[in-house]
Order: structure tokens, then sequence, then C-alpha cells
């Protein structure tokens, strides 16, 4: 390891100051972080993540304040603001989000998922500062004056925007660089959700789409250290207080199911609504960009002189449908109202998150399910808190389509375990509909509305994986031994049509010759020379019957065929593959 | 979109809106010149400096958050005073938006909730504010109390029972005795409600063991022992009530209705009889003085009587007893002359048969033949008790009599 001299500490009048040494010692301790060291390289991006996790945990700390803030001086202390405000507040938003938006941050449009995932897959993970800047400014105005959109895509944007520009400032590696945008994801998310392990499987399930150790380590690392400053700053209370679950009967399942049907069609219902509207939204004239999100927060007004709980992020009227604050009529006109109203915002161009509106139509709903049954069981059904508290995961597994993270979330937020089995039940149900009539999930529908065609997260889990075992044949002929004599060899390796004979060591490991090389050898050789002496030093690699046929193509190289070897036994040759039979099956499997 | 275009140095995309690369040096200014170590002291300076922007601008909005949840608060109190409690459940939730852990404006808004009037499904809502105080100190007897109050609302004894003990072993902040005391006493009454009359008599007697010496408490406590069927243990609490108190009109009250109730009809007209002479109104000891009075005068097994005068009252119950038996056979249209199984006939038959012997005179003479017709009359009153209801004036007194095994008798 090379280690770059170090000046040391002392002035040209050889009097060593205080400040000096302390930066000469830093440099000394911190050598390791100059360019060309590669195996650093992985050292400074784990250390990276534990910053971009307190940055993207502080940011979010100030991005909540400043929406908290914002919503303070717009409609006052009280929970029921006069109609005045609600209907001038989010209009006069609006119309400054707009301008802010299109003049100096365009950028900032949208949720944040797909503007990450953009960057990760398009822009080699480059997302420019000023739309964390932007994002900031743009949201918590939008969400402090009533838009109906919530503040954790937004974080998730902000917290890769972060790592992006550290990432590039430290001149990490393009790969690193890549990567270091879903590792500040993480963080936002986790700080923005108080729940670290939703937000990595969220990261790893809709952005990064695989499970990558390389970057596993750095994105739990950053998510972790988020949460622990936003918890050090805002406490560490849940999002809401979780009412006791337990299952009153194993019937109960069957309301679950009821919700997990009512959740699913209400998923696809809000998918539709944002689907149609907004690209016949976007293709209007540009001047009407100005208005629309004035327009939309005018609308919110409307309904929120009725039902204020739908304007902002709504999650204090999330915890009070959760303790039975609302009748089941007036949980369903919420979550109705919200579909509406989350719609309007964000399809008018309004910066702001999906994730809690769909968590409060989820909660809304599953409380009024479980209001209506247990109206009508009341023998049947436990408490509306876990009713709502499955319905906000029945939503997320619905409308965002992310089956795990919505199951891990509901976990994660409850704290109870014995809740898994509705949530499963509910969330499976609720995603099944939702995959049946809607093809494309929401995120990829948006970015292709967008004009991008980014990798479908749902689609790669979905992809039909062929293995060496589709494709591999019988081998034709006989292997043969290494020490066996060259003519024997011959002989037998005559005996059959294939031109690559295998020759295997006793040990497991596998050699192959041509059978025009062997000709030539045993014309050549003498007497009793045997196979060993004609083969190269290097076996042959090998591949097992389970290998995806990438692998088999990647370890193929120059090689006719590759010998297919069994896991137990790796004298045993289960067959072989070789091109002709990797393309035949690609091309079958289309 | 825009066409793509790569960077000649390189050779990565430029992206969307750029119009140099941003990923090579010298086009990011200042920030690019700098070495790896240099650019990551800046930023962990940078990092120092944002954590304390960031808890200087938290402690500033905690505090005006602190401020707003104090004036929703005040509020709320005002409602609260004014019999506004809906008012008051949205001044109080507003308090506990801007501060969320304040336990005080939880317990506040859990007791608000259970107001009457709020509307059943508040309960709800309270408990969960509870049971997070009562996670956050389990030894909060106030909570455990709010929580008893919940439990015991819908009848869950058991969890009553844990709670309205964590609130009578819990911390009271103020007046421990007091409150414990008054925990307790809450507690007897939903016991009584409940039917569960020896746990609160077992109660009653941990709290009589430290009464001050307070004659209306002890009354009181007395009183509820008297519900528990606590006789001897509520007469020496109203003994001791009248040491202090001579006079107490409920002290002398309680008195007479423990001796009534253990049978002492001489001591319980002399209390009741006391009683009445301090309070007239006293309904409950004028009836149980009456009824006194009736079974010392009916009474035939006083032991100052002559013989003469027992075998008189013995003669008197026997007929009074067979005019009961008539009058509840025909109440219940069981004839009494013809044969069955209903026990009205068994003990006509029985009663009819000692008849002829049971006159005065013979009753004088022979004390086995008294004893047997007040048996029969004992056995008629409870029989036609259980059959036609609790009779009144000498009947009832003679099923008094029979309910202590024969009145006075040796």
């Amino acid at each position: 390891m090379s280690v770059s001299p170090v000046t040391p500490p002392y002035p040209p009048d050889g009097q060593p100051t205080l400040a000096l040494g302390i930066w000469a010692e830093f440099r000394r301790r911190f050598a390791w972080v100059q360019e060309g060291e590669r195996l650093k390289e992985t050292q400074l991006f784990l250390l990276l993540a534990v910053i971009i996790g307190l940055f993207g945990g502080l940011a979010v700390v100030l991005f909540r304040i400043a929406i908290d803030w914002t919503k303070l001086l717009a409609f006052g202390s009280g929970m029921t603001p006069p109609w005045t405000r609600l209907l001038m507040v989010p209009t006069i938003g609006g119309l400054a989000v707009a301008y802010l938006v299109i003049r100096f941050f365009p950028r900032a449009r949208g949720s944040g998922v797909n503007q990450t995932k953009a960057a990760v897959y398009i822009f080699d993970g480059y997302i420019p500062f000023n739309t964390v800047i932007g994002k900031f400014i743009t949201c918590a105005l939008a969400i402090g004056t009533g838009q109906s959109l919530g503040p954790e895509d937004p974080s998730l944007q902000m917290g890769a925007g972060i790592a992006s520009a550290l990432g590039r400032r430290l001149r990490l590696s393009r790969e690193k660089v890549r990567l270091i945008a879903p590792v500040g994801a993480a963080a936002g998310l986790a700080a923005a959700f108080n729940a670290p392990i939703s937000a990595v499987l969220f990261v790893i399930e809709e952005v990064i789409g695989n499970w990558n150790a390389g970057v596993l380590g750095a994105i739990v690392l950053s998510a972790v250290s988020s949460v622990i400053v936003s918890r050090w700053f805002l406490g560490d209370q849940a999002l809401f207080r979780i009412p006791a679950y337990h299952l009153i009967h194993p019937a109960e399942l069957l309301a679950y199911a009821a919700l997990g049907v009512i959740g699913g069609v209400s998923s696809l219902a809000f998918v539709k609504l944002v689907a149609y509207t907004r690209p016949r939204l976007k293709a209007l004239p540009r001047w009407t960009q100005y208005v629309q999100p004035a327009v939309a927060g005018l609308l919110i007004g409307i309904i929120g002189i009725w039902f204020p709980q739908v304007m902002g992020a709504g999650y204090g009227f999330i915890d009070q449908a959760m303790h039975d604050q609302f009748t089941w009529q007036v949980l369903a006109l919420l979550a109705a109202f919200k579909i509406i109203s989350t719609s309007l915002s964000f399809v008018s161009g309004t910066p702001g998150g999906m994730f809690a509106p769909t968590l409060f139509i989820g909660a809304m709903l599953g409380a009024a399910v479980g209001g209506i049954e247990h109206h009508f069981f009341p023998w049947l059904t436990g408490g509306l808190g876990a009713y709502a508290l499955v319905g906000m995961g029945t939503l997320f597994a619905g409308f965002l389509r992310v089956p795990l993270t919505s199951v891990f979330m509901v976990l994660e937020v409850s704290g109870n375990y014995s809740i898994i089995l509705p949530v499963m039940v509910s969330n499976t149900i609720a995603y099944l509909i939702s995959r049946q009539y809607q093809e494309t999930s929401l995120f990829d529908l948006l970015s292709r509305q967008d004009g991008m065609d980014l990798p479908s997260m749902e689609e790669r889990r979905e992809e039909v994986s062929v293995h060496v075992e589709d494709a591999m044949r019988t081998y034709q002929a006989n292997v043969l031994n290494i020490e066996e004599p060259l003519k024997t060899a011959l002989a037998r390796a005559e005996a059959s049509s294939e031109s690559f004979v295998f020759v295997e060591d006793g040990a497991g490991k596998w050699f192959g010759i041509k059978k025009e090389e062997l000709r030539r050898q045993a014309a050549a050789a003498q007497v009793g020379t045997t196979l060993r002496s004609v083969l190269s030093v290097e076996p042959l690699p090998h591949v097992h019957p389970d290998h995806a046929l990438e692998e088999a193509l990647r370890r193929l190289g120059d090689l006719p065929i590759l010998p297919v070897v069994n896991r137990a036994n790796f004298h045993k040759l289960e067959g072989v593959v070789g091109l002709r039979e990797i393309l035949q099956v690609y091309h079958a499997v289309g | 979109m825009e066409p793509e275009r790569k960077c000649p140095q390189c050779g990565r995309k430029i992206p969307w809106g750029q119009a140099q690369c941003p990923f090579c040096p010298g086009h990011g200014g200042y920030l690019w010149s700098l070495r790896r170590d240099t650019f990551l002291l800046i930023t962990i300076v940078f990092l120092i400096l944002l954590f304390v922007v960031t808890g200087f601008a938290v402690r500033i909005y905690h505090d005006v958050e602190k401020g707003y949840a104090q004036e929703w608060y005040t509020h709320g109190e005002d409602d609260l005073r004014a019999g506004r409690a809906e008012a008051a459940l949205t001044d109080f939730r507003t308090a506990l938006s801007y501060s969320h852990d304040n336990d005080q404006y939880q317990l506040r808004l859990a007791q608000a909730l259970m107001m009457p009037g709020v509307g059943s499904a508040a309960g709800s809502e309270a408990r969960t504010y509870l049971q997070n105080l009562l996670e956050h100190e389990p030894g909060n007897a106030t909570v455990n109390l709010e929580l008893a109050r919940l439990a015991a609302r819908d009848h869950a004894v058991p969890d009553a029972l844990r709670f309205y003990h964590g609130a009578i072993y819990g911390e009271w902040t103020d007046d421990p005795v007091v409150r414990r005391r008054g925990a307790r006493l809450e507690l007897v009454g939903f016991l009584l409600e409940a039917g569960q009359k020896d746990s609160a008599r077992a109660e009653l007697i941990a709290l009589a063991t430290d009464l001050p010496p307070d004659p209306a408490l002890q009354t009181r406590v007395g009183t509820l022992l008297l519900q528990a069927k606590g006789y001897d243990d509520a007469l020496k609490l109203f003994h001791q009530a009248l040491l202090e108190d001579p006079n107490l009109p409920a002290a002398l009250a309680g008195s007479g209705e423990c001796h009534f109730q253990n049978g002492d009809y001489s001591q319980a007209a002399r209390y009741l009889a006391r009683a009445l002479q301090q309070d007239p109104h006293l309904t409950l000891a004028a009836a149980r003085l009456n009824a006194a009075q009736l079974v010392l005068a009916n009474d035939p097994f006083n032991h100052r009587l002559g013989n003469m005068e027992r075998a008189r009252r013995a003669a008197a119950d026997f007929g009074l007893a067979l005019n009961r038996l008539q009058s509840c056979s025909a109440q219940k249209g069981v004839d009494l002359k013809s044969a069955g199984g209903d026990p009205l006939q068994t003990l006509y038959t029985q009663a009819s048969a000692l008849q002829p012997r049971a006159q005065q005179q013979n009753l004088s003479r022979d004390s086995e033949l008294l004893s047997q017709a007040m048996d029969s009359v004992f056995a008629i009153e409870q029989a036609t008790a259980r059959a036609c209801g609790e009779p009144e004036g000498l009947d009832l007194a003679l099923l008094l009599m029979a309910k202590e095994q024969g009145g006075s008798r040796p």
C-alpha cells in the first residue's frame, strides 16, 4: 500500500502550530482516502454511506419542520381553520409552487422515486444538487399549504441527491456514483418514515431491483444512521399510536380478505385516475402549468371545507382513524375524497409524494371496512385500529405494487408480529387484483408517460429465468480418464459423434480436448504416453444444472461445450451445454 | 428530450439540462479542485455545522409547539369548566398534536373522553392514551384508576380489579392516603355492583384497619360493610363512630341494622329507636324497628316469659301461620285439602293434624308440643315466603324468627 508523504506540521520558522498539527494528523489518518487505492474505495463507500445517512437524516428533520412551520403559518394553530383560509392558502400556495418549479426547479416535479431511478439507470447516478434544494422548498410549500401529498418520496429524492453530490465530489468511480444514489434514497426514506427496514426494502424492491451485496451494507448503514438522526431530533415515537391487536377468531381472516378485495379495487381506481388525467393535463398549453397546482389547491380547499382531513399528509388523522374517532361512513368518504384530492395534486404537477396519501387512503378504507364488519358481525371483528393498519399495507401493495415492503412496513410500524397473517392475506389479494387489471405499475406508468423506459422492477422480479438444465443435452461420448494411454483414449473417442471430448482426472476436475487434436497428438505420441501430458494444465470451467444460462454463457468463452456437473458429485456428468443449445433456449423463450 | 451528449473527457452521458459534464474535475469550481481528504474534512465540518443548525431549528420549533400546546390545553380546560365537552376534546387533541408525548395532555384528553355523553367509541381512544401512559409509568396511580374506571364501565372484572389495585398501591402525587382510600372505596362500590360481596368485604376490612377517627368516614365504610354482609366488622366501625359522636343517626341506624341482621332484635330495637329519635326520616330504620318490635312481641322463646304467655304467643303464631298458608295457597291456586306433592299441601296436612292440640292450655303444659307447633309455624313461613314472596307485618316477624332458627329459643 502506498501512502502519500505527509508534510510535517511545521511552518517555515520551524515551530509547529496546533491547527497545522491537527490538519497533518487528519491527513495522516485519512491518507487512505487518496485516489487510486481500489480496495480503500470500498471502505470510503461505507464511510460515505454513514455520512450520507447523517446528512439525509438532518435534511429530513429540517424538511419536516419546514412543512409543519409552513402549515402553522398558513393555516394557524387550530385543527379546523376558517373556510376562507382553506380556499385561499392552497390556491396561493399552488401558484407559488408552480412558479418555483417552472422557473427555477423543473426537476423537482413528481414524487421523486422515478427521478431517482432515472438517475441510477440513465444518468450514472447524477442528481443535480439544486434538485435537492428545489424539492425541499417546493414540497414544503406544497404540503404545508394543504396539497394532498406526502413528504416521504421527496425525502427519498433529497437523500439520493445529497448522496449523488457527495459521491461526485469525492470522485468515486462511475459504478459507485451510480450506486450511491439508492444509498441516499434509503437514508431519506428511512428518516421520513422512521422505519429503516421498510426503507431498505423499498429501495431494493423498487429502485435497485435486486439484492446487490455490494450496496446492501451501505444502504442499511445509511438508513440506520439517518433514522438515528431523525429520532435524536424528533423523538422515537412511531408515526401513529398503534392499538393492541389480536386475532379474535380465525374467521376474521375472511374480513381481512374482504379488505384486500376492496383495497385492490380502490388501488386500481386510484391508478387509473392518475394514469388517465396526468397525460391530458400535461398536454394542455404550457401557460396552464402555472395555474394547474392552484386550481388543484382550490378544489382541495373546497373539499377541505367539509373534510379538512384530506389536506396535507394527514398522519394525525390516520392516528384518529385508528382509534375509532370516525364512523365508517365518514371513513369511506375520507378515503374517496383523498383519492380525488391526491390525484388532483399529483397530476397538476405539484411536487410531493404518494406514500402518505396511500397510507391515509389505506387506513381510512381499512377502518371503514372494519367498521362495517363490526356493525354486522360484532363477535367476529377486533378493533378498527388493526383494520386501519392492515389497510395501509393493502393500499401500499395494491397501489405502489411493492408487496414485500408493504408487509414489512406494517410489521415495523406496528411492532406486532401477530398482525402478519391478516396483512399477508389482504396485501396479496389487493396486489393480485391490481396486477390483474392494471398491467403496468404506477411508477413504470409514470416513467413511460414522461418518455423514459426505466427498468420495471416488477417485470424484472417476474422475469422467466432460464437455467442450464433447460438447455443442456446428453453427452454422446465416453468420458476419458486422464491416465488413459492416448491410443486407447482415441479409440474410445472415435466411437462417438462428439467433436470435443471430456477427460476427468478422478478428483472432480474436468478437462477437454478436440477430437482432431487428440488424433494429431496420438499419431505423434510414443507408446505409453497418457492423456495428462497433452492436456492443458488448467481444468475446464463447469456449470451445474441450476446455474443461470447467462452464467453458462459467460463461462463458455471460446469453448465449444461446457460440462454440466452434479453439485453433490463432481465426477458425475449430467450433460453438456454449448452456444447452440443456449441460443436455442433464448430463442424459444423469446 | 434533447439528443444524448457524451463528455469528450470521461465518456459519460451529460445529463439533461447540463451544459458541461458534471463528473469531470474542472467544471465544478473550487470544490472539484480539492483533494479527497480535504473535501472529506470540509464535509464533516459542514455536517457538524448542520447538526448545530438543525438542533437550533428543532429547539425553536419545539418551543413554538410547546407554546401552542399549552395555549390549546388551557382552552380545553376552560371549555371543560364551561361544560363544552366536545370543544374541550378538540382543544386537547390540538394540544396533543403539538406535544405528542405530553403525559398530562394525554391523561386530560383520556379523562375528557370518558366523560358522560361524549360517545361510546371514545372509550377505545381513551384506553389507548391511558395504556400508552401506563407503558411509560406502570406505577402511575391516576392512570391505573382511569383504566380501572374504563374496565368497570365495560364490566371487565379482572381488568378492573387489576387496575384498581394498581391505583391503590401506585404512586399518587398529592394526598396519597386519601386518594388510595378513595380508589379502594370506588373498587368496593364496583365489586358490590358486580355482586362480588366476598371480595368487597375483604377490601373493606383492609380499608377499616387504618381509618382515621372520623365518624362520618367510619360510618360510610361500616355501611358498605353492611352491604357486603360483614356485620360484625361493620358493627365495630359503627361503635367506633359512636364513641366519637354518640348521636350520629347513620351510625346508630347501622348498629341497629347489624344487630338486626345478627338476630339480636332487642339491641337492634334499642339502636334503631335511638336513630329514629335523632332522625325520624330514616325509613329503613323505621321498618327494621317495627319488625324487631314485632319479633320481640311475638317470640315465644324469650326466656323472660312465663309459661302462659309463652303458650299464648305460640298459639297465636300458629294461627297466624295457618292463615298465611291458606292465603298463599289461594294465591297460588293450590287446593290444600286434596292430596298432592305440593309442599304447601304437605305442610297443611301436618299443621291440620297438630291444630286440635295447639291450644294455649296444652301448649303451656307441654313444652315439646310448643316446640313442635313453632317448628310447624317456621316451616310454613319459610315455604310461603318461597312460594308467595316476602311477607309483611307479623308474618315477617315470624319469618325472621324462623331464619334465626327459632328466634331466641334456647
